[in-house]
């Protein structure tokens, strides 16, 4: 798994571990902080209750003499190693300090003579080892001693202590929620995808064999659905293409038997004996006229198969309809009037097309309609120039063909007549190249076969409409 | 005329080589590119059909290799039916080509075009045994009887009296007489010289137009 693909389950899976991490610390550090505060408060009102203690102790003038003659008395009454109380009177020695642990004494400061105390007199300040120490002094007038002033502080070690244990709980947790939840992420993701590994398995095994296999669909989850739909419909169509293909390649292969069969046969009949120069020469052209279809519907084969639209395109020129209709009736005049027909030209506009496709394409349709007009009718080309194009149009009369038929004429190698009378002039493939020129010009082509009259009609955009 | 082949394949060489022979040019045959290429420096030709696809060294190094010391006609023969190829070929110098496969008839024709000294000089008159074409007045007469022609019968009555002797293949009736560049599948330029036919020879006893079979038409006063 490189970096530029990375994994779906790695990135779900650190996501919701970085969530999970990120969730829980944030209510640790607020319960932690809510605990935190508490503890202050708590240990705060302790030191203020200490030394509203020691003030109504040293009213008792008894208290004064025993802290005066038994200080020793007061060393332990702490009972903690961290906590340190002072009493003095300015100016004189102190009455009495109490500081197992050797910590430094904070400077007393000036309060209030005789003031109640409130938390907000406490005052917190560092040690050097970074433990938080608390303090707090008052004032007051004993009738003994005169001013007499208290400090109690301590150092919060248990505190700290109790914290850092309460942090670590709660580092600890969330780490251990994250990575649980990553692997439950892991997990989760991994059976998530099972249905596209199954899809990726089953998309595996369709080959050009069994294009007719559809992805199921059946127990994938909604999600894969467009995606299985999608790629349901590209097997469609490529196997709707492959069976195309095949039908080409085997309609080619059918085609080019009979001109083979003709060449081989007529050649081996006439090398069974000597013959007349004659007998040799006419074989020789018949070959001639066989070997004349064969490259022609290469050529066309070819064209066909070369769907190359940018170089077709580049070569497009405006050229007037009305001059191609014209030469086209120069062209078949007299092949219609050998089949009895008279061409007729009608209209005028221009067709933004690459010259020779479009004059093949006409030519295409005009003798198919030669092919199959009736004698004495009229063969009419017409153009219908419009905003977004020209529509040419070539219609002769004869026989109607059936609308089973209509939508298929422009496959390649498809006959109405499946007798196919095979004639010299057809190969089942000029209105394809027709329907191949259109596509290639971004534009339309279409049949109508009513009451005789069968009507081809091919459109090309207009040079602004076709880009 | 003197003509160079350069061709590997067997039966094609053979048949160019006879084929052009018969109509009575002096040709020479090379069976790779580098004997070609020799030759064609060697000798003085009047023009040079080449094979594209070849052994050793193909009709394109061939051609890039003549161009820096010839300028002589060059028509090459591909079997690649290609837009590219025909660009390629004729940015490297090539004058003309046909892709395979082509009429023989039409590779004569071709080369006789390409060898053609200077522009034609376009005949006014021209006159073939009795039959009498004015081609400015567009007036065909025949044994003193006029003869009434369409526009394409006369285009293509004159396409046949300049090319009086040579057997013209139906594509090449088809692209000069109607610009129609492209086999088409119908036998319109049967249709259409058997229309010239009733006019022009028919009425007649010496018969200009002839069928050559398998390849086309033959305009002369012998058949």
């Amino acid at each position: 798994m490189s970096l530029a693909r990375p994994s779906l389950t790695l990135r779900l899976a650190l996501i919701f571990a970085l969530l999970a991490f990120l969730c829980l610390a944030c209510l640790g550090v607020a319960l932690y902080q809510g605990l935190e505060r508490e503890l202050i408060r708590r240990d705060d009102a302790a030191l203020i209750s200490r030394v509203e203690q020691m003030r109504s102790f040293l009213s008792d003038s008894n208290t004064v003499e025993l802290i005066k003659s038994k200080p020793a008395l007061f060393q332990n009454m702490l009972g903690n190693r961290e906590a340190i109380l002072s009493i003095g009177v300015p100016g004189q020695p102190q009455l009495l300090t109490v500081n197992p642990g050797h910590l430094r004494m904070p400077p007393v400061t000036a309060t209030a003579l005789n003031q109640p105390l409130a938390l907000d007199d406490v005052r917190h300040v560092q040690q050097i080892d970074g433990v938080p120490f608390a303090f707090v002094s008052a004032a007051f007038s004993s009738s003994e001693l005169g001013t007499v002033q208290i400090l109690a502080g301590r150092l919060m070690t248990e505190r700290t202590a109790v914290l850092a244990g309460y942090r670590l709980r709660v580092y600890l947790l969330a780490t251990a929620a994250a990575l649980l939840l990553a692997l439950c992420g892991c997990l989760l993701v991994h059976r998530g995808l099972l249905p596209l590994r199954r899809l990726a398995r089953h998309a595996h095994g369709i080959g050009v064999g069994n294009l007719a296999d559809r992805l199921d669909s059946q127990d994938a989850p909604r999600e894969l659905m467009p995606m299985i739909d999608a790629f349901n419909t590209m097997l469609e169509r490529l196997s709707r293409g492959f069976v195309q293909l095949g039908q080409v390649s085997t309609d080619m292969a059918h085609e080019l038997r009979t001109p083979i069969n003709n060449l081989l046969g007529e050649t081996q009949v006439a090398l069974q004996q000597d013959r007349t120069l004659e007998n040799y020469q006419t074989l020789l052209a018949s070959n001639v006229e066989e070997l004349e279809r064969l490259a022609r519907m290469l050529d066309n084969m070819l064209f066909l198969a070369r769907t190359d639209p940018a170089s077709a395109l580049s070569q497009r020129q405006e050229l007037s309809a009305a001059d191609e209709t014209e030469r086209m009736a120069d062209y078949f005049e007299g092949l219609a009037a050998d089949a009895g027909m008279l061409i007729s030209t009608q209209g005028d506009g221009l067709i933004w097309a690459e010259p020779m496709l479009l004059r093949r394409a006409i030519a295409n349709l005009c003798s198919n309609a030669i092919k199959y007009g009736a004698p004495d009718t009229e063969l009419l080309i017409q153009v219908l120039a419009s905003p977004d194009g020209t529509t040419l149009a070539v219609q002769n009369q004869g026989m109607t063909i059936a609308p089973e038929h209509l939508a298929r004429l422009f496959e390649r190698f498809y006959r109405v007549d499946e007798s196919r009378q095979r004639s010299t002039e057809s190969n089942g493939l000029g209105l394809s190249i027709v329907a191949t020129i259109m596509r290639l010009h971004n534009g339309r082509y279409g049949v109508t076969s009513e009451q005789g009259l069968t009507r081809f009609e091919i459109f090309f955009p207009a040079r602004s409409a076709a880009g | 005329m003197n003509i160079l082949v350069i061709e590997d394949e067997p039966k094609a060489g053979n048949y160019l080589l006879n084929g052009l022979q018969e109509l009575g040019y002096s040709v020479s045959l090379a069976r790779d590119g580098v004997d070609g290429l020799h030759l064609a420096l060697e000798s003085a030709f009047d023009v040079i059909v080449l094979d594209v696809m070849m052994p050793k060294m193909d009709g394109w190094e061939v051609l890039r290799r003549l161009r820096k010391e010839s300028d002589t006609p060059v028509l090459f023969l591909t079997a690649r039916d290609d837009i590219a190829d025909r660009i390629k070929g004729l940015e490297l110098g090539a004058d003309d080509y046909l892709v395979k496969p082509f009429s023989f008839a039409e590779l004569v024709a071709r080369l006789r075009t390409l060898t053609r000294r200077g522009p034609s000089r376009e005949e006014e008159q021209l006159q073939i045994a009795d039959l009498r074409i004015n081609v400015l007045k567009r007036r065909v007469t025949r044994d003193q009887t006029r003869i009434t022609l369409t526009n394409k019968e006369f285009a293509l009555l004159h396409l046949f009296a300049t090319h009086q002797g040579q057997v013209l293949s139906r594509s090449m009736i088809a692209s000069r007489v109607w610009d129609m560049n492209f086999d088409s599948d119908t036998n319109v330029v049967d249709v259409a010289v058997r229309r010239l036919r009733l006019k022009i020879d028919d009425p007649f006893t010496l018969k200009l137009i002839h069928s050559v079979r398998g390849i086309g038409y033959q305009f002369d006063t012998q058949a």
